[in-house]
């Protein structure tokens, strides 16, 4: 008798404790994620200046498709973009940063993109930025000064990269534009912009704490 | 998950082997405490576990022993900024280890005339230890099989028939392998001992 008692319990036991593993997340924000990176070379405290576009593009491959035939790619809903681009500027801002037009020789200009898709692609096709960036040159790609960024792949995801580039190192000729800081906010892309803009903005404001380089 | 499942199960079909002598089969609730470089990863204690001995008694002071078990340390990191060179990333992390000790053993019990039976072991075998960490969207795991020597101490509360209740203290502490740094962890295993072939 106490043999099936014990061989009872085993089998208890069994089922008890595969009850009790523990959850883990239990909110989208548990998921959120902010990474930064920069390249140590660059002078951040010399520049004041910077230009951002009023859009921010939606990044679907690795090649630039151009289906309209406008040179543009897909964009972000402006109501969304509105929300990044306004937590941006007010961080640079409260940085020491002044922004000012494209054409106005800004020190660096600041290019966001959305990525929804199961990778990140940090040498996308430069082709993206033909129309907005000042004296594009087709022939660019893309290199982050003295440090590289990590492929990772298996995003499930809506991720939104901030590219910081100096802008004062392209021109005609140059082979790659130099990313001297670069920013990924990744997570969950559920719920509607509401919900997601909380989030964003939280994880643009984790960014330049988590980058004090970038302050004046 | 399954690798420990099967540890379990494979673990009931020893006990069955053993069925045949005299002996004892103990179940037991380990609380476990982190030390050393589990400790480390995570300092809180772990309340998730179970522990099973098959015991067969080779002379009247001494039972050889098979254990396993399953301890479950979990913990939760509040967003904080990780730097390494020039790169930053901040989010939430969750952190768990799930350890598996498969230890062979033999307890020294000393006889006493009341109820109350001490005794005191010391095993030796592995303890198989899955890392994982949940940061994001992502998963990093590392798993090792690690030599592990395991002695503890502990008392029996002696009932006239049938099961008895006991109380010990384990200390378990396997060494470096390639993937992993040595894991050690205490319980304290508060539990019945049922007795069988008699």
């Amino acid at each position: 008798m106490p043999i099936k008692l014990t061989r009872l319990l085993g089998i208890l036991s069994l089922v008890l404790i595969s009850g009790c593993y523990p959850n883990g997340a239990e909110f989208i924000d548990d998921l959120d994620l902010v990474y930064t990176n920069y390249s140590n070379t660059f002078d951040f405290s010399s520049k004041q200046t910077y230009a951002i576009p009023d859009s921010v593009i939606k990044i679907t491959g690795d090649i630039f498709s151009d289906p309209d035939g406008d040179h543009k790619p897909s964009f972000l809903s402006a109501g969304s973009a509105q929300v990044i681009l306004d937590q941006i500027n007010k961080n640079m801002t409260d940085y020491g940063w002044t922004r000012v037009n494209k054409f106005a020789n800004p020190d660096v200009i600041l290019l966001v993109s959305s990525v929804t898709t199961t990778n990140i692609y940090w040498y996308y096709d430069w082709w993206y930025w033909g129309w907005y960036y000042p004296g594009f040159y087709p022939g660019w790609g893309w290199y982050y000064p003295g440090y590289y960024p990590p492929y990772v792949t298996g995003y499930r995801s809506g991720s939104v990269l901030v590219q910081m580039v100096d802008a004062k190192a392209t021109a005609a000729g140059v082979e790659s534009v130099p990313v001297i800081w670069s920013c990924i906010l990744n997570g969950l892309a559920e719920g509607g912009t509401s919900s997601i803009a909380p989030r964003v903005q939280k994880g643009i404001d984790n960014a330049f704490v988590q980058s004090p380089y970038l302050k004046h | 998950m399954k690798k420990i499942f099967f540890l379990l199960i494979a673990s009931v079909c020893i006990h069955t082997a053993f069925g045949q002598h005299h002996g004892v089969f103990i179940i037991s609730y380990p609380i476990g405490f982190p030390m050393g470089d589990l400790n480390d990863y995570i300092d809180k204690p772990s309340f998730r576990g179970i522990n099973l001995e098959w015991g067969k008694e080779v002379s009247p002071n001494v039972i050889a022993e098979i254990e396993t078990g399953w301890n479950v340390f979990y913990q939760e990191q509040p967003t904080q900024v990780y730097t390494e060179g020039t790169a930053s990333i901040s989010g939430k992390q969750f952190r768990y280890t799930n350890s598996v000790p498969i230890i062979a053993g033999a307890k020294w019990v000393l006889k006493s005339s009341n109820n109350l039976v001490p005794y005191a072991g010391v095993g030796l075998g592995t303890m198989y230890s899955d890392r994982s960490t949940d940061f994001g969207l992502y998963r990093i795991s590392t798993d090792a099989w690690q030599f592990c020597i395991r002695p503890e101490l502990g008392i029996t509360f002696k009932s006239r028939n049938g099961p008895s209740a006991m109380l010990g203290v384990k200390y378990y502490s396997s060494f470096n392998s390639s993937d992993l740094d040595g894991q050690s962890f205490l319980t304290i295993n508060i539990g019945v001992v049922f007795p069988y072939g008699l």
